[in-house]
């Protein structure tokens, strides 16, 4: 029995997906990342300046983003 | 934090129920309606029919082997299949294949009801090439006919017997005239204390009616036996076993492409359908007996076999987890043996849910087209066992990332109702695209049978929870650094 669906799956084979992040290593990357956020907030809250706003606010954000993301797929609430 | 996820858990659990309640209405069934008028025009007459019921499990199936002829002077192709409405009500997956073409896959087939009034209802099937005058053509309709097999007599002590009754007709219900017939009756075992005797006069061969032969019986041959003609029978047969019928399963397929994961939950609304305890329930009794493992019609397990590669798998109920379970991880299959909390006796429920996860990586593959994913994912996993179990209505949702768009899905399961909508939970801030698909009647056969979804999926899309989260945080230390920077000081400025 075969479908048009079945087919693109079929054509697909060799090509499946890997996340850029492992399950084994979310956690290893989600706290790394929490916790440069961590020290990067501390460094900005310690020195609060217009130039340590995007020096430190920006990397420290984006960490924290992804940190947060990887973080709770590693407890197992996978977004 | 803790205590909001669970807040959250207990809400969306609420709300399951709910949901469940809800879909107990009448089952979506679309079909065409025909004028009170209509007969199916009488352009086939069936050569040779034979229907085999199989008593095996705990749901009759039923196979008509029919050769059809074109008795018509132009190409025919749509071949009409009468039911009752009450019984069409449980016929489950109605599939007709060419018993001589196998290959040629399943052909078309529809439900199309006259009028509310009348008292018979057609399956409509679409013949993929039409049937030239005078020939012939070899057509195999299976299906399973739920909820019909009802326990005489309805109490039974604890460790009884336990038989059923099933009531048929002998003439296959049919829209056109039939030369020849015969139908097969395949019992579990040759315990069959009654079934009816039709005089042999109606019988082809002046021979007693049914024959027996070991633990199967045959009503028949009957020659030319008019449209619509019936022969109700029953026969009442040995089943020790439970007749284990889920009304409801809810099933959520959901794929995380940042956990490179696939979870699975099922959600079951189990009722024994078999006879019903007579006395209390002893436990006593039930305890000295479980040594000896003898036949009961009790639903003791349960033992879902899952596919290699799942992990965490979780076994709860309304009370809370369910510590009677064992796992049993393997290189072909995981097995999961659920055991309830009590011996699910006739008439008796149990509701419960498991869920597992797995590596998303084989079940999902990037096409080489942009930005397209094809997932493919088994539409019914569920329980195995000898003696089968059949779905009233399954539910299935397929979670898909959050802006996915352009769901498309393809599957052989009998479909009766598809809708696309958003799903909000942790982290969202649309909503993630789900693909919900309704089937009713089904059985246990159709584990097997795959769900393909494809989807669009931007990597624009993918990248909306970090960058919320990465701009919610930004406000924070902007508004710390504006707060921290306001001047509070009493007193003049000093000067700079």
């Amino acid at each position: 029995m075969s479908s048009p669906l079945l087919d693109v799956w079929e054509a697909a084979s060799g090509s499946s997906y890997h996340p850029a992040v492992g399950k084994n290593t979310q956690f290893t990357v989600g706290f790394v990342l929490l916790f440069t956020s961590l020290i990067l907030g501390a460094v900005f809250g310690l020195n609060r300046s217009l130039t340590n706003l995007p020096l430190l606010g920006v990397p420290a954000s984006i960490a924290f983003g992804f940190g947060a993301v990887y973080m709770i797929c590693a407890v197992g609430v996978y977004v | 934090m803790r205590s909001i996820s669970f807040l959250a858990s207990c809400i969306a659990a609420a709300s399951s129920f709910a949901a469940a309640e809800l879909n107990q209405s009448k089952p979506l069934l679309s079909k065409q309606v025909l004028p009170s008028t209509f007969t199916p025009p009488q352009v086939f007459k069936n050569n040779n029919l034979v229907k085999n019921i199989n008593l095996d499990k705990a749901y009759p199936r039923e196979t008509i082997n029919v050769i059809i002829e074109n008795i018509d002077s132009k190409p025919q192709s749509e071949y009409y299949l009468p039911f009752e409405t009450s019984l069409i009500s449980k016929i489950g997956g109605l599939e007709v294949r060419d018993r001589k073409a196998v290959e040629k896959g399943i052909f078309k087939a529809e439900v199309v009801g006259i009028d509310e009034d009348s008292s018979t209802e057609f399956y409509k099937i679409h013949l993929p090439e039409p049937l030239a005058p005078n020939a012939q053509q070899t057509l195999s309709i299976s299906y399973s006919v739920l909820s019909s097999l009802y326990p005489v007599p309805a109490q039974i002590a604890q460790s009884d017997k336990q038989y059923l009754q099933y009531t048929f007709s002998a003439y296959t219900s049919s829209a056109y005239l039939t030369e020849k017939q015969r139908t097969k009756v395949k019992f579990p075992n040759s315990d069959v204390p009654d079934y009816t005797s039709l005089p042999a006069e109606l019988n082809d061969e002046q021979k007693a009616d049914p024959q027996k032969q070991g633990s199967t019986f045959t009503y028949g041959l009957y020659n030319n036996v008019p449209a619509g003609a019936s022969q109700p029978v029953s026969v009442r047969y040995e089943f020790t076993k439970p007749v284990t019928h889920a009304t409801i399963l809810e099933r959520d397929i959901e794929v995380s492409h940042w956990g490179g994961n696939l979870a699975s939950e099922e959600r079951y609304w189990l009722v024994n359908q078999g006879a019903g305890l007579k006395n209390h329930f002893s436990r006593v009794e039930w305890q000295k007996q479980s040594y000896m493992n003898p036949p009961t019609f009790a639903l003791k397990g349960l033992n879902l076999p899952l596919h290699s590669g799942a992990v965490d798998p979780y076994f709860t109920d309304d009370i809370g987890n369910v510590s009677t379970s064992k796992f049993r991880p393997g290189k072909k299959e995981a097995l999961l043996e659920l055991k309830p909390r009590y011996p699910v006796f006739g008439t008796w429920k149990y509701s419960f849910r498991v869920g597992w996860n797995a590596d998303l990586s084989s079940y999902l593959r990037k096409l080489s087209t942009g930005e397209t994913y094809a997932l493919k994912v088994p539409f019914l996993e569920g329980p195995r066992s000898g003696e089968g179990i059949s779905y009233g209505r399954v539910n299935l949702r397929v979670i898909l990332p959050e802006g996915a768009t352009n769901v498309k899905f393809s599957t052989t399961v009998p479909i009766v109702d598809n809708s696309t909508s958003l799903h909000r939970t942790f982290m969202d801030t649309l909503g993630r695209t789900t693909l919900s698909l309704t089937a009713i009647n089904l059985v246990d056969e159709f584990r097997d049978r795959d769900l393909i979804v494809t989807y669009d999926y931007p990597w624009t899309a993918g990248y909306r929870k970090p960058v919320v989260i990465t701009l919610g945080m930004f406000a924070v230390f902007a508004v710390v650094w504006v707060l921290g920077s306001i001047d509070t000081s009493i007193g003049k400025k000093k000067a700079a």
